[in-house]
Formats: C-alpha cells, sequence, structure tokens
C-alpha cells in the first residue's frame, strides 16, 4: 500500500492551478523527491498533504485512509517546512520540544525524543541556545530535528537546505539520508535543484506546471526519461534540447544528419541529448565541427559549452579522459545517434532514439 | 591594472576575530576567488579592500599605495553585491550608463562604446531598452556586472553574486562574468562559498577558514593536492573521502587496504592519520580481486555529467565512489574497494604529509567484472 495517494488532486489560488488535476503514489520506506522549478507546484502539493491548504477537488489518502478532510493535527507527519521560524525567546530545546508541549506531552517523554531528535542531527550541545546564537546551518538542523520530532512514519521537508552553503548541504543531505535508514521511515522531499534531486533520491518525481510529468527509480528515469521536459528539467550540466525538422525519414540539425525510426513521422521532431553522450574526443562515425564558447573545470569533471552551425551544444565527461580545449577552438563533436532521444513535438512523450544515416556528416 | 597587496591584515570585532594576521597578494589582471564556508572571514576580508571596514592593524596596498584613510570613493574599485542596487526605473542601458555619466573624462562616444560593448558581452544587446523591474533575478545581476565592468577601474570586487540567482540563470550569469573578465582583463577580487564557481572562474584560489588563509593556489591543484583535511573535503562534489589508517613501520597502511603508503614527512607517534581519496579515485568491483576490501553497496545515484555516485559500507566506516559503469549490482549487494595509490593523500592531525600522488597522471575510477 503506498505510504501516501494523491487523486486528481486539484488547487486553484485565484485564476492560478497551483497543481492541476494531480496524480502521485509514494511508496513506504522509500527517499522520494520532488523536483521542479520554483512555483511548479511543490510546495502547494506538501501543504495540501500536511492540511494547510484544502483541495479544490480530488482525495489524498495516506496509508490508504482518506485524510482529504482531516485537520492538520489530525494527520500525523514530520513536517519541515521551507520557511521555518524559530521562536526567538525560546531555547532550542524549547524550540524543538514546542508541537510536543502543544499536545500536552508529558514532560519526561518529551525530553526523551527532544534527545533523540537532537542527537540524530548532531545539535545536542546547542540545547540551551537561542536561535540568535546560531549559525544558518545549525537553525536549519534545529527546524529538521522539530519535523523529526513526531512518531510519524511520513516525514515532509520542503526544500530545507535552500540557501545554505553548497558543503554544509552536502553534509545535511548524507545526514538525511542516513536518517531515513535510520529510521525506515518514508521521505518525501522537495528541492528546485535537480543535481540536489538526483543526488538525495531512490525515486523521482518531476513536476511541472502542477502536474506530475513522470516518477520512477531515480537511475531509471535519468537513463530512460519518457518526456522531454524531464531532460530538460533533470540533469547537470543541463541537457541539450532542440527542435528539428525530419524529412523523408532524416534530420539535418546543428551540422549532425541523422535518421528517425522507421515509424515517424515527417515533421518536427524534438531532440534530447544528455552532455555526456556529446564526446570530443574524435571517437564516434556521426560528426560535426563545432567551436568551444566556454570551458568549466569541476574538478573531476569538464563541462564544455560549445556551438555546431549556430545550435548551442553541451559536452562532460570525466577530466581524466581528455585534455581541456581551448575557448573558442574548433573542434569535432562526435554523437552516437543511438544516443539522441526522439520525443513528440507536441506532446512531448517519447517516441524513440535517432538511427545512424549513411552519409553521417551534413557538412564538410 | 594594479595588484593588491594583503599585510599581516587583522579584523576584531569585540572578542571575534574576523580575519587574523592575514597576509596575501592578488595578482593584477587575475581573477582570485576567495572561497570558504560561511563566517570564514571572506567577507570581512572583501569589505576592508572596498573600504566599506576599518583594520584592526595591517596595511592594505593597491600597487604600492596604501588605501589606509581612503573612503571607499577614492578607491579605484568596481563592486557587484549579493543585493544589488539598481534603479528598477531606469533601462539596462541606463543603469550601465550611471557611473560612466559622473566620470567626466569619458566624452559621450567613449560612453556609448563601452556600453555597446558590454552589452555585446553579457548578450543583452536587444535588452538595452528594458526596465530593470522587468527582468528576472539573473538578468539583473548581468546588468549589475556590467555597470561594474563598463566603469574600467583597476578593481572589481564580486561578493557573492548568484547567492539569490536560480541555477539555470545562475550558469548564464557565470558564462557572462568569464566572457567579461577574459575581455576587460581587470584584477578582480570574486568571494563565493561555492567551490564549483571558484573552480570555474578562477586563475587562483585563495581558501579562507578561521579568518585565515590555509591555501592559495590555481584550482586544479588546489583539488589534486589538499594541504589539509579542509581543503580535501572542501573541493569536490562529494568532497575527498577519508579513511582511517595507521603507522607500519615507517609508512602507513589504511583500512581500505593498498599497502604501505610511506609518506614524505616523518610522523608524529601521536598523530591521528588517515588516508584521503577522492571519490573518483575509488576502485570498485563486483568480484573480489587482490588487494580489495569487502563492503556493501548502500546506494546508487547520479552525479555531474551522469556518472554513477555510490556509498559504500565498509566494516565501520562509509565512503563514496565515482564510477562510470557498475550496471547490475543492487543496494546490499557486495562490492570489492581498493584507493588508486596514484591518487592517494595521507594526513596526520589534517595535514597532508604527502603520498604517492602524480598531479599530471590519468586517474579515474574503473569497473572490472560487474
Amino acid at each position: 500500500m503506498p505510504a501516501v495517494e494523491f487523486q486528481s488532486v486539484t488547487k486553484t489560488f485565484g485564476r492560478d492551478k497551483a497543481v492541476d488535476d494531480l496524480s502521485l503514489t509514494v511508496e513506504p520506506g522509500r527517499f522520494t523527491v520532488l523536483c521542479g522549478p520554483p512555483k511548479s507546484g511543490k510546495s502547494t502539493l506538501f501543504r495540501l498533504l500536511v492540511g494547510l491548504e484544502k483541495a479544490d477537488g480530488g482525495r489524498i489518502l495516506a496509508d490508504g485512509v482518506d485524510i482529504t478532510d482531516l485537520p492538520p493535527g489530525g494527520r500525523n507527519f514530520g513536517y519541515v517546512p521551507q520557511s521555518f521560524a524559530l521562536y526567538p525567546h525560546m531555547t532550542v530545546f524549547e524550540n524543538i520540544a514546542y508541537p510536543l508541549r502543544l499536545a500536552r506531552a508529558p514532560s519526561a517523554e518529551v525530553a526523551k525524543r527532544v534527545e533523540r531528535s537532537a542527537a540524530m542531527l548532531s545539535i545536542g550541545h546547542l540545547m540551551k541556545k537561542t536561535p540568535d546564537q546560531l549559525s544558518g546551518g545549525e537553525k536549519q538542523r534545529v527546524a529538521v530535528a522539530r519535523g523529526l520530532l513526531t512518531n510519524a512514519s511520513v516525514f515532509v521537508l520542503d526544500d530545507p537546505l535552500v540557501g545554505l552553503d553548497y558543503k554544509l548541504r552536502e553534509r545535511l543531505m548524507d545526514d538525511l539520508k542516513h536518517l531515513c535508514e535510520e529510521l525506515q521511515a518514508t521521505f518525501f522531499y522537495a528541492t528546485a535543484d535537480s543535481l540536489e534531486a538526483l543526488t538525495m533520491a531512490q525515486d523521482l518525481v518531476v513536476i511541472d506546471d502542477g502536474r506530475v510529468v513522470e516518477k520512477d527509480d531515480v537511475l531509471d528515469l535519468y537513463r530512460e526519461p519518457r518526456f522531454a521536459r524531464s531532460v530538460e528539467l533533470i540533469g547537470f550540466p543541463k541537457a541539450n534540447v532542440w527542435n528539428g525538422t525530419a524529412r523523408d525519414g532524416v534530420v539535418e540539425t546543428g551540422g549532425l544528419r541523422f535518421a528517425l525510426p522507421p515509424d515517424v513521422p515527417d515533421g518536427t521532431v524534438r531532440f534530447g541529448l544528455r552532455p555526456e553522450d556529446v564526446r570530443l574526443d574524435g571517437a564516434g562515425e556521426m560528426g560535426a565541427k563545432a567551436s568551444v564558447r566556454i570551458v568549466e573545470h569541476l574538478g573531476s569533471e569538464i563541462v564544455v559549452y560549445l556551438e555546431s552551425e549556430g545550435m548551442p551544444m553541451t559536452a562532460a565527461f570525466p577530466s581524466a579522459h581528455a585534455a581541456l580545449p581551448e575557448i573558442d577552438a574548433e573542434v569535432r563533436i562526435a554523437i552516437d545517434p543511438e544516443r539522441i532521444m526522439i520525443f513528440d513535438a507536441a506532446t512531448g512523450e517519447r517516441i524513440g532514439r535517432a538511427q545512424p544515416h549513411k552519409e553521417a556528416v551534413a557538412h564538410g | 591594472m594594479v595588484k593588491v597587496v594583503i599585510d599581516n591584515v587583522t579584523k576584531k570585532f569585540g572578542d571575534f576575530t574576523a580575519v587574523d594576521s592575514l597576509s596575501t597578494t592578488f595578482e593584477d589582471g587575475a581573477v582570485t576567488c576567495l572561497l570558504g564556508p560561511s563566517g570564514c572571514g571572506k567577507t570581512t576580508l572583501m569589505r576592508m579592500i572596498v573600504g566599506l571596514e576599518t583594520l584592526t592593524s595591517g596595511r592594505i596596498l593597491f600597487g604600492d599605495k596604501d588605501m589606509g584613510g581612503l573612503p571607499p570613493r577614492k578607491r579605484s574599485v568596481g563592486m557587484v553585491f549579493q543585493y544589488p542596487v539598481m534603479y528598477p526605473t531606469l533601462s539596462v542601458e541606463e543603469n550601465i550608463a550611471l557611473p560612466l555619466n559622473q566620470d567626466r573624462s569619458i566624452d559621450a562616444a567613449e560612453r556609448r562604446r563601452r556600453i555597446d560593448e558590454v552589452l555585446d558581452v553579457l548578450d543583452m544587446r536587444d535588452r538595452r531598452g528594458a526596465f530593470i523591474g522587468e527582468l528576472d533575478a539573473g538578468s539583473r545581476q548581468k546588468v549589475a556586472v556590467g555597470r561594474a565592468v563598463a566603469r574600467r577601474s583597476d578593481i572589481v570586487l564580486f561578493d557573492e553574486p548568484t547567492t539569490n540567482v536560480e541555477v539555470q540563470a545562475k550558469l548564464a550569469l557565470i558564462r557572462a562574468f568569464k566572457l567579461v573578465t577574459s575581455r576587460l582583463k581587470q584584477t578582480i577580487i570574486y568571494v563565493t562559498h561555492d567551490q564549483t564557481e571558484a573552480m570555474t572562474l578562477a586563475d587562483h584560489v585563495a581558501l579562507m577558514r578561521d579568518g585565515r588563509i590555509i591555501q592559495y593556489d590555481t584550482p586544479q591543484h588546489l583539488y589534486a593536492v589538499p594541504e589539509t583535511e579542509f581543503a580535501g573535503w572542501f573541493l569536490g562534489n562529494p568532497g575527498m573521502n577519508f579513511v582511517p589508517a595507521r603507522r607500519d613501520g615507517d609508512g602507513v597502511t589504511s583500512a581500505l587496504g593498498g599497502g604501505v603508503y610511506t609518506p614524505e614527512r616523518p610522523l608524529d607517534d601521536a598523530a591521528e592519520i588517515k588516508i584521503g581519496v577522492r571519490p573518483e579515485h575509488v576502485r570498485v568491483s563486483a568480484r573480489p580481486r587482490p588487494g580489495a576490501v569487502a563492503g556493501r553497496l548502500k546506494d546508487m545515484n547520479v552525479g555531474i555529467a551522469g556518472r554513477s555516485i555510490i556509498r559504500i559500507a565498509l566494516e565501520d566506516f562509509e565512503i563514496k565512489a565515482k564510477v562510470d559503469g557498475l550496471d547490475g549490482v543492487r543496494p546490499g549487494d557486495a562490492v570489492y574497494v581498493s584507493a588508486d595509490p596514484e591518487w592517494t593523500s595521507v594526513f596526520a592531525n589534517g595535514t597532508r604529509v604527502g603520498a604517492a600522488m602524480k598531479e599530471s597522471a590519468e586517474g579515474r575510477s574503473t569497473v572490472d567484472g560487474a
């Protein structure tokens, strides 16, 4: 049984459909990440789940029980909101304990649970401090500790690391993964950062315009995406996605020439190509000339932003595999046609992969 | 063009020492990133260079000229802030023109030329008439970059200009920055906590911690040869793994196998010894092999450029590896792990004591027998 299930849920603010006839299941014991651009509906979906917003239509189930009309207090979720507030006049201990105090829990029980929660986030030494004595990262940990305090089996974390130093985020990402393992709980986590999503997720949900684009195991979603929008939104560096025109089953675009599968009709088609599938080492049959615009050395990877016949193209590869190209250099890019994903231009749905064409090089 | 010399500078706020007896030189015509976590003193150092903060002791020189007592407007410094002050009712062009209008040595034709050049490099020619209020955060920052460099001041300082910009706009901004700086050759000091940004933008990186520069290096060398565990962890995505190790005669053996390492410097008897190995230099296989240690695959995720990032549980610690294969292995399965000895550093009490590392050698995670 899914830990959480949304059935055709809609939420409108004025004319704006924040969540649009959305259906989604979240599996128990999994770390599920909801990833989409800002204002794609992530926070609204979470607020609907924990009962801070009321759905205009559809049903929300937790462990198979309909909770659509339950007040927030009747729902059992650990929740870390995106903009959390700590009470400035209370100690860290009291800030974390607040939900239990509201529920009039006995103080021995409060102490035990606050301690456990604080220990998981390594903030036991901060208990007597007040929020103004904490760094940004420490405050964030306090907010997460408060969210983890409940005996819930589902934890809802709305972009809890946004705005933190990158390295602190890396550490907290590790902590949260360990927590999910330790508690054997369901984590439902939102972020707009696709690399964070790819790093954290077991299951990845791509959300856009208040709708689920697709949901899958993170590796499957990255390798075999079913929609062009997933390719655009998920992956670092950003994938190459562009439109081209097929004539007699052949496409010429950006200096490349390749064939479409036989069942794809001529006309406009959409292409998706991961940066790691654009090679600069000369291997591969289908090639084109390109000029180097920007080279980014990221330590273990190199990202090269190119232009081929006016078309921008991004390549990325492990830094040990190739020499660093110079800016403005002319290079040959090589692509295995079968790495090019083909999508229906109207629906964005994947309809296949490109095929080699007997004259692989369109120009020169 | 002018270099910036920091001569034994200290800055205290009450009992707190934000910048601690710091000396360094920012070379002219180069981009230097001040990199470090929140609270390391990087912003304070920059504010002292601009003249927004007084020094508790020490000197700051531009070339050979002591800046002591000079107010910000008397220093030839352009600055781009985290939250730039922009005039929402003025156009992109008018915002960039503002500092130029105040400089009487620039005539109208020259002003026009410089604005065109900046708009060109920023790829914003077609937005020149747009009002600032109509732009997204990334484009506003691009205009701020344009305004700071159009003045052609000797020194331009950037204070985390990409902090409030969403990821894709950030990349566009970084690209614009690279184009602008490679053309205009000013002395650039760029403050950031983002190591990827520093690796991408900088000619030199000054890595800061607790008010001091702990390593000043080229990005690649800083990445390959971190002098401290902190530097190894701070650079890298994810950072370096640190594995418990112990003395074995004159050498060091680690819980990751791989034989005996001989450090370049003698080891203190009481030192806490670890070996450091970057995730891309961890060798992982699905089958046992000589020298490899058995572990259990915890999970597999996706990193930069689609490489698999895996976590492996070993006896009493956990490491991360970046691999380009390893298909068919599932979480919970046994895997066999070793460190690429060429790319392994030995640390004693947090400081690098050397290893058999070759900077220019080819190194990568390899996968056998999956």
